[in-house]
């Protein structure tokens, strides 16, 4: 019986615009200015073209394989990766220093791209298995686990931007069964440590001690609140005392920098108003060793990005003509910062609509995803959509200077094999499971 | 809750993002222009072309004043590392401390963009590197444009260029630092033609002004505009010529064209060669010409005040003539001078009585003194200091005692008293005898060689003048500014003109003072002066035009410690009237010994210019 390819076209298509726009941009971002336009391979965006190439034979493999096969090597596929990550810390630590990639010829390959893979994998394949389910302690646990383990080695690695992409699974968790407060927490969290850096400390917890009072007053018939707001305040208190502490203790100078300018906060007057304060942990300014270090600046990049893009106005300079883009004003702009080029290229009208492009495919990958029959699928689903979700969302907060500098990439449009082959991969494994679930239908009539 | 209904809270979670996206970006990219202006800023630098600017040809089309090229030797200290400072010292003949003088200074100022690290190579040095500079990548020859001068004289007039300072900066936008304007002359009164307009290339730039290609296109590129060619009206062979015959003497001749003002040659002596103050040794240079006790760079011409002597007469007789006091019949007497009491004017021997005619022939210092009292004296006047207020104004009108307008720099107005600084001197009525030496052009009375040229102009013409220039046409499309056309009267009738032309017509021959100096064939109308000098010996002074009638060339001619007029001024102002009067330049002149005695003629001591060129470099 010849079985039908079911693909989800309009996903494939929003993919391919979304490499072929990334590859444009990147040979604006790289090229040099009076350079006529061809391909050269010994460049960035020459290399850009040989990793489609890459990514599309992946792409074509993946689709022949049976999809049962990635239900079944899951694990493999998760242990092996692990292993890898565990190699580059061990290899690392000998060479004095974290190294996040594994060199094959004039390449480098990234194993922390491919583990966010291997953990949706894994978590599709522990969640999606008989009788299981998101509930009782043991198997939250076992979850947790799943993603928290790759996420520590590589926030050991390093690699910050990419451990933080691990807490997007809470987005599947969410789905599938996580209670809503969850969310609610860790945006709550968010928001008293965004307060806590703009204002001094002491008056966060007054205005918490005040509302807490009032919560009290009014809630004074019933005791369950009452102690709610107890519990609240208390533990608000202590999260916003080892904040400071967290702050200004244990993260380096250029985490601080990069926190502050993001809150349009200057470092020094930062120190001075916290110093002033109450608070159980002496603020005093890292010392800083390294002379290089402390004359970097690190409101630089979101300046040189913001200037770039509103450069864009309605319509942008067009196709290769980006000023900024061509004077290499911003840097990292053909990996991280590759959104400037959309923003001075292309303009306002342009930088929307790949936004709205953009979040048409992450939203139609969680629609295919909630249509599965299967939990493997489903969770696998919705873990590419909140995969793209995190990074699309971080990485142009941060272009647009909304967000921390967090050097993540923007999936399918960044610069770099590892990145590009491992959200292929991510998208097009879903989308063979979503083309099975079509035949399963099929086959069951 | 149906868990499955959770996709429409993530679902919202993303419509949420996208707004908030997008009306951020709507902020950074249309609301708030200031990223647009600074990007403008921030990616490009323009950098600026020059224009050539004008050339100065003379009123034949010879060319005085072009653009050559010099040499610059450049370095980008960043990349200058590892190469033979020792060699490249060497080279350049530079010590090496001097070397990294300048190195670091270069370094300091940017470490990644061009400075410049020997200022105009001589010639020699520049073909030398060209052999040698492979070997130095961090250094390479800019060519820029500098300022040549085809005649080693006629300093004064074409003037020279200097750096702009901050001051001039903030007046004038079109400059910026380090850029060269003129500073004195042609070069400076015409500054806004010769410059021309800048061009403009914006190229673009990277985080360290790197250069990285030209900007958007070229689409604000702009091309320079060459500054416009001046034709001036200096006769060049005519100023060469008197530069000549002036040479050894301190003084100044002014050559007009009366029927239109232009200025026909500006003589100043001692000179320089305008060529030495261009370029590097120009600091060095102007430094010794400043110290010259000579003062080189006085401009004698427009600046210096000389009492006129003998040739004011010609002045006081058409005032007298216009008030009423004097007729061309008027006879006075004199008995070797002029005699009042205590006051005596001396006079040489010559015939008595003698009219008015005769008395600018034979420059009768009596009959002047009887002139000037009856104008102070005018019984139509309540005052002698209202007939002297009335008197100053007749002076004004012949451009006495005020600018004449030229289109050159630091003119000075000459000294024409007030009355106020007579009643400083003699009291509050002070009489025509207090100031009698004016009558003969001496005392509290200067004037500058260019307003005794232009007196003899106004003579010549019968009444009035035009500004005189030195600039024909501006430009291409021969621009003449309007104010050169313009016809100034004098307050003295046209019909009093005709006796005082008669009386100067006779000077130049047997019988005037300067009888033996006329040229044969041409009718020179000349009045001579010896002006007192508290300093030193008389000035030689002379005025004059020809031919009688619609005169070509009115001149002054001015020799400090010259003696009588008749010695020096006279036969100089005679031999380049016969010149400019032959078309042909080539021609001997009818007067050759006269000629030889001028060009011979030394007043100021052999070694004087010997010792002042041993001061000047090269």
């Amino acid at each position: 019986m010849e079985e039908k390819l079911h693909i989800d076209w309009l996903t494939v298509i929003l993919y391919i615009l979304i490499v072929l726009f990334g590859a444009i941009n990147i040979y604006s971002a790289n090229s040099g200015v009076d350079e006529a336009l061809r391909l050269d391979f010994s460049k960035e965006y020459g290399k850009q073209v040989l990793f489609i190439g890459v990514s599309a034979i992946i792409v074509f493999l993946i689709l022949l394989t049976d999809y049962k096969f990635f239900n079944f090597s899951a694990y493999g596929i998760y242990v092996v990766i692990i292993g890898l990550l565990m190699v580059l810390l061990a290899t690392g630590s000998f060479n004095k220093g974290a190294q996040a990639w594994f060199k094959i010829g004039s390449f480098k390959l990234q194993p922390s791209e491919f583990a966010k893979y291997a953990t949706a994998l894994a978590l599709s394949k522990f969640l999606g298995t008989f009788d299981i389910k998101f509930e009782g302690r043991r198997n939250i646990m076992i979850a947790l686990g799943i993603i928290g383990f790759p996420m520590l080695l590589t926030l050991l690695q390093n690699d910050t931007g990419s451990a933080l992409v691990f807490t997007c699974f809470i987005l599947v968790l969410f789905r599938e069964g996580l209670s809503g407060w969850w969310l609610v927490l860790v945006m709550y969290m968010v928001t008293l440590f965004v307060l806590t850096i703009l204002l001094p400390s002491i008056s966060i917890i007054i205005s918490l001690a005040v509302l807490s009072a009032l919560v009290v007053y009014l809630a004074r018939k019933k005791q369950q609140l009452f102690w709610l707001a107890i519990i609240v305040f208390v533990s608000s208190s202590v999260y916003i005392l080892s904040l400071d502490y967290v702050f200004a203790r244990i993260l380096k100078p250029h985490q601080q920098q990069r926190i502050l300018v993001t809150l349009n906060q200057d470092v020094d007057e930062y120190y001075v108003k916290k110093s002033k304060s109450f608070s159980i942990f002496k603020f005093k300014k890292a010392e800083v060793t390294d002379k290089k270090e402390s004359k970097r600046d690190y409101s630089y990049n979101v300046r040189q990005s913001k200037i770039s893009i509103g450069a864009g106005r309605w319509l942008g300079n067009g196709f290769n003509n980006g000023t900024q883009t061509k004077a290499k004003l911003v840097p990292e702009q053909h990996t991280d910062f590759i959104f400037c080029t959309v923003g001075e290229e292309y303009g306002f009208l342009g930088s929307t609509l790949f936004v709205l492009v953009y979040l048409l495919l992450i939203g139609r990958i969680f629609y295919l995803a909630e249509r599965q029959k299967n939990e493997f699928s489903r969770v696998f689903g919705y873990s590419t959509a909140s995969i793209l979700f995190f990074h699309f969302f971080i990485n142009i907060g941060m272009a647009i200077g909304l967000l921390p500098v967090i050097g993540i990439p923007l999936p399918f449009m960044s610069y770099g094999g590892s990145s590009l082959i491992s959200f292929s991969m991510l998208l097009f494994t879903f989308l063979k499971l979503d083309a099975n679930r079509v035949n399963e239908i099929s086959r069951l009539y | 809750m149906d868990k499955s209904r959770r996709l429409f809270v993530l679902l919202a979670m993303l419509v949420a993002v996208g707004l908030v996206f997008i009306i951020r970006l709507f902020f950074l990219q249309i609301v708030d222009t200031s990223n647009y202006y600074k990007a403008q800023a921030y990616g490009s630098n323009d950098i600026t072309i020059y224009p050539a600017r004008g050339t100065i040809v003379d009123r034949y089309g010879k060319l005085m004043v072009y653009n050559d090229a010099v040499y610059d030797l450049m370095v980008v200290p960043q990349k200058a590392k590892d190469f033979d400072k020792v060699a490249l010292c060497h080279e350049l003949m530079l010590d090496t401390t001097e070397f990294n003088k300048r190195l670091k200074k270069a370094s300091k100022y940017n470490p990644r963009e061009p400075s410049v690290i020997f200022k105009n190579l001589p010639f020699h040095l520049y073909t030398r590197l060209q052999e040698v500079l492979y070997q130095y990548p961090a250094f390479y020859i800019e060519t820029k444009i500098d300022r040549r001068y085809n005649i080693n004289g006629a300093a004064h007039l074409l003037g020279y260029m200097g750096e702009v300072t901050e001051k001039q900066l903030e007046q004038d936008k079109y400059y910026k630092p380090g850029d060269t304007k003129g500073i004195t002359g042609l070069e400076k009164s015409y500054e806004v033609y010769l410059r021309g307009h800048k061009g403009k290339k914006v190229v673009l730039v990277d985080k360290f002004s790197k250069t990285q290609g030209s900007f958007a296109g070229g689409k604000f590129d702009s091309l320079p505009f060459a500054g416009d060619n001046i034709i001036s009206s200096i006769d060049l062979d005519l100023q060469v010529f008197g530069e000549k015959l002036l040479a050894n003497k301190i003084g100044s001749i002014v050559a007009i064209e009366p029927s239109t003002g232009e200025v026909l040659s500006i003589v100043n002596s001692p000179n320089y060669d305008p060529n030495l103050l261009v370029g590097q040794r120009r600091n060095k240079n102007f430094a010794a010409l400043l110290l010259d006790p000579r003062k080189p760079l006085f401009n004698r011409a427009l600046k210096a005040p000389y009492p006129p002597g003998s040739t004011f007469k010609t002045i006081q007789a058409l005032i007298g003539m216009q008030e009423g006091v004097l007729t061309p019949d008027t006879k006075y007497p004199c008995s070797g001078g002029y005699h009042m009491g205590s006051i005596t004017v001396g006079c040489h021997a010559h015939g008595s009585p003698l009219d008015l005619k005769n008395s600018i022939t034979k420059s009768c210092n009596a009959y002047y003194c009887f002139v000037y009292r009856s104008i102070l004296d005018n019984p139509k006047y309540p005052s002698v200091q209202d007939a002297y207020v009335k008197w100053t104004q007749y002076l004004n009108s012949f451009g006495i005692g005020v600018l004449t307008g030229i289109d050159l720099p630091e003119e000075s107005k000459g000294i024409v008293k007030k009355p106020s600084y007579f009643e400083r001197e003699f009291g509050k009525n002070w009489r025509s005898s207090n100031v009698i030496s004016m009558s003969i052009g001496q005392g509290q009375i200067g004037l500058t060689p260019l307003q005794m040229a232009n007196m003899a102009c106004i003579i010549g013409n019968r009444g009035y003048f035009y500004t005189p220039h030195v600039v024909r046409s501006i430009g291409d499309k021969h621009i003449v500014p309007p104010a050169f056309s313009q016809r100034h009267y004098c307050m003295v009738n046209k019909m009093y003109f005709d006796t005082v032309v008669a009386g100067m017509a006779n000077v130049c021959v047997p019988g005037g003072t300067a009888g033996h100096t006329g040229i044969p064939g041409i009718t020179i109308c000349a009045k001579t002066g010896t002006a007192q000098n508290p300093h030193g010996k008389d000035h030689s002074i002379f005025i004059a035009f020809a031919p009688r009638d619609n005169p070509q060339i009115a001149i002054c001619v001015i020799v400090e410690n010259g003696g009588f007029g008749a010695d020096y001024a006279a036969p100089i102002a005679n031999l380049i009237i016969e010149r400019y009067l032959s078309k042909n330049r080539g021609l001997p002149s009818a007067k050759p010994d006269m000629l030889n005695r001028m060009m011979k003629a030394n007043l100021i001591g052999t070694t004087a210019k010997d010792s002042l060129n041993a001061k000047l470099s090269d």
